[in-house]
């Protein structure tokens, strides 16, 4: 009897969670679908909490230029498709044609010994916070001593 | 409870509590209110060997595949590994003159795996090797010339991805499948709910799409909020092959409390039990889960499987020597399983951090690929060195005895057997330690493979510990599933293992 009312309880507890978590989700589809044409004031807080990175910054990129069509609320805004990195930057292969000055040892992490060109760019350039090497996950020796590559832009 | 509605089932499920509480409704609960968002002939968990060979061939028969794949990266541990895989009575083997049997290379494996393997799958393994390897090669993987001779195997039967790594075939294989117009592969995609109907079989799973992996979590499959929530149906079955568990800290501790937090491991960070415990849910057997094995080839100077690994394995364990640093005595068969090595290893290491050096000569280097001893030397993990002495002064060994060590093992190779650790010296080239410059490195095991997982059958059906037959509609291929190596695998037996049973997982939906 004890275990029935607990788990009653338990069930009714998830319910209403996911009754919450169902809500949430439709409020964020809506803001996003009824205001994706509306313009983006970016306020200084924001700038602040989203800062670009420096090429990027002056270049006076506004948030529209990645995220377009995902609002006008910031907290909102998914990270974009690789595509949208490639708009600019071609393809992952011309990256490392350009960039095969790294190449040394086969590690050039734009068309890799492991990878070839199939990593997402965010799996080491970050935008809004500092970007990582996926690499040293397993070759930390070879950034430290500086056979490979500089810190990730 | 038997009220729940399929749909508020798996809400609930998405919150993230509750599942084991609930899992018995999971059978009885109304699938037919279950709204899919896409649906496809087979579902394939995973990225890596297995999944990608169930893909190949379940879409070759003309199936609509689906592979997905948690991580933002394609292949999982197979992109990172060292590219070895064992085959039996293959091309290379004729050329070389190696007489070889299935009934051989399940007697070596059985011998490293305590007699605890299942038979019946090792020799699956070993007879479709062959078929395994034309597979690949089909795809457009290539290798290296010579075959391998790996620690624990009586012959030399292993071959060598080109590029050193299982990359020199994931690559191809997910090229190969990007070309098929009935595959789709989606990445950071996480399995997160089997959908069963009311008999019990598995048709669709519950994925969350745009899923980050993040590694900065403790426990990535329960804290881990990210992705939208998606139904995928399975008209024919899903195939686990999500790989094992080496990365889930929790959970490899509950299966071996001697394996501290912080123990490093060579697999990549995405490999947790999640899935795992989630085809636990739904009964499938559990077979050998406390069985892990370290890689005993790793270096405490690096980071996971590093650059040393694959220099040890190809250089210093075949055609070289592993000292105790404090005697400069060798202290075990430098070939043996990987298991009997580890324990050997572990012992030094475990006093003081002592760790073992591994040591070989220029030829020896000059018989493996030579980007290998290259990388690693770069890496600062292998470091050369003109005389013994100045090698033996590097690592504080005492001189007279590693010169006295080196001769007697000199010896050994002349007369092709080593009376000490029963090392197979008359395998070894006739190399001997002393051609100058010297390598030495440090080693210690890494967790490598958790042997234990799902039980399956020899057509990759998942065993139900309910009624000991397979669950209808799930298959699972790879690190996933448990049984094939016993207590401990031979080297270059993972990636037959995943192959072969991906293979026949595509064959058999």
């Amino acid at each position: 009897m004890k275990t029935k009312v607990k788990a009653t309880f338990l069930f009714c507890f998830f319910l209403l969670l996911s009754c919450l978590y169902a809500n949430s989700q439709q409020e964020e589809s809506t803001t996003l679908s009824s205001n994706s044409d509306a313009k983006i004031k970016v306020t200084p807080e924001q700038k602040e909490k989203y800062h670009l990175k420096p090429v990027h910054a002056q270049l006076y990129f506004d948030c529209i230029f990645c995220h377009e069509g995902q609002g006008n609320n910031p907290e909102n805004f998914e990270a974009p498709d690789e595509e949208v990195c490639l708009a600019c930057h071609k393809s992952k292969l011309y990256l490392a044609k350009r960039l095969e000055f790294m190449d040394t040892l086969k590690a050039n992490p734009h068309n890799s010994v492991h990878d070839g060109p199939n990593l997402y760019c965010d799996e080491c350039h970050r935008e809004h916070e500092p970007s990582v090497n996926m690499c040293s996950e397993c070759h930390l020796k070879e950034i430290k001593n500086n056979i490979w590559m500089k810190a990730t832009p | 409870m038997a009220n729940v509605s399929r749909r508020n089932f798996f809400k609930i499920g998405a919150v993230g509590a509750g599942m084991i509480a609930l899992g018995s409704t999971a059978a009885n609960a109304d699938t037919k209110k279950v709204k899919y968002d896409e649906e496809y002939d087979v579902v394939i968990i995973g990225s890596g060997f297995a999944a990608l060979s169930a893909a190949i061939t379940s879409a070759e028969k003309g199936n609509k595949v689906v592979i997905v794949e948690k991580m933002g990266r394609i292949g999982g541990n197979s992109v990172i590994n060292g590219g070895l895989l064992a085959v039996v009575h293959s091309p290379k083997q004729k050329a070389e003159g190696v007489q070889d049997s299935v009934e051989l290379y399940m007697k070596d494996s059985m011998k490293a795996g305590r007699n605890i393997n299942h038979p019946e799958l090792l020799k699956v393994i070993a007879t479709r090797s062959n078929d395994a390897l034309n597979l690949v090669q089909k795809c457009g993987a290539k290798f290296y010339d010579k075959l391998s001779h790996l620690g624990g195997h009586s012959v030399p039967r292993t071959y060598l991805s080109a590029n050193g790594s299982g990359s020199g075939i994931v690559i191809p294989m997910f090229n190969y499948l990007k070309k098929m117009p009935n595959v789709t592969i989606k990445r950071r995609t996480k399995f997160e709910e089997f959908i069963l109907d009311d008999t019990g079989s598995v048709v669709g799973i519950l994925a969350k799409e745009k899923y980050r992996f993040d590694s900065k979590l403790k426990d990535d499959d329960r804290e881990n909020k990210t992705g939208k929530e998606k139904y995928y149906k399975a008209k024919k079955g899903v195939v686990m092959a999500s790989g094992g568990f080496s990365r889930d800290i929790f959970y490899r501790k509950q299966q071996d409390p001697r394996i501290s937090d912080d123990a490093d491991s060579t697999n990549q960070p995405g490999a947790t039990a999640g899935a795992l415990l989630k085809a636990f849910e739904v009964g499938a057997v559990p077979v050998h889960v406390s069985w892990i094995q370290f890689g005993p080839w790793a270096c405490p100077d690096e980071k996971g499987f590093g650059a040393a690994s694959n220099f040890n394995i190809n250089a210093t364990f075949r055609y070289g020597i592993s000292v105790n640093a404090k005697t400069g005595k060798r202290y075990m068969n430098e070939l043996a399983d990987r298991r009997t090595r580890a324990t050997a290893m572990f012992k030094l290491v475990n006093d003081n951090k002592n760790y073992p050096i591994n040591i070989c000569d220029q030829t020896a280097v000059d018989n493996i690929i030579p980007e290998l001893a290259e990388k690693a030397l770069k890496a600062g993990v292998v470091k050369k060195y003109n005389t013994i002495e100045d090698l033996a002064a590097a690592y504080g060994i005492p001189l007279k005895e590693l010169k006295e060590t080196i001769k007697q093992y000199n010896n050994y190779v002349k007369a092709g057997k080593d009376p000490d650790f029963g090392k197979p010296v008359d395998k070894a080239d006739g190399v001997q330690i002393a051609k100058a410059p010297f390598y030495g490195t440090k080693g210690v095991p890494k967790l490598h493979h958790t042997m234990g997982g799902l039980k399956i059958n020899t057509k990759a059906q998942v065993i139900s510990t309910k009624t000991k037959e397979p669950i209808p509609g799930l298959y699972a291929a790879g690190e996933i599933t448990g049984g094939t190596h016993g207590a401990s695998r031979l080297g270059s037996c993972s990636i037959p293992d995943c192959l072969v049973f991906g293979m026949i997982a595509g064959e058999n939906i």
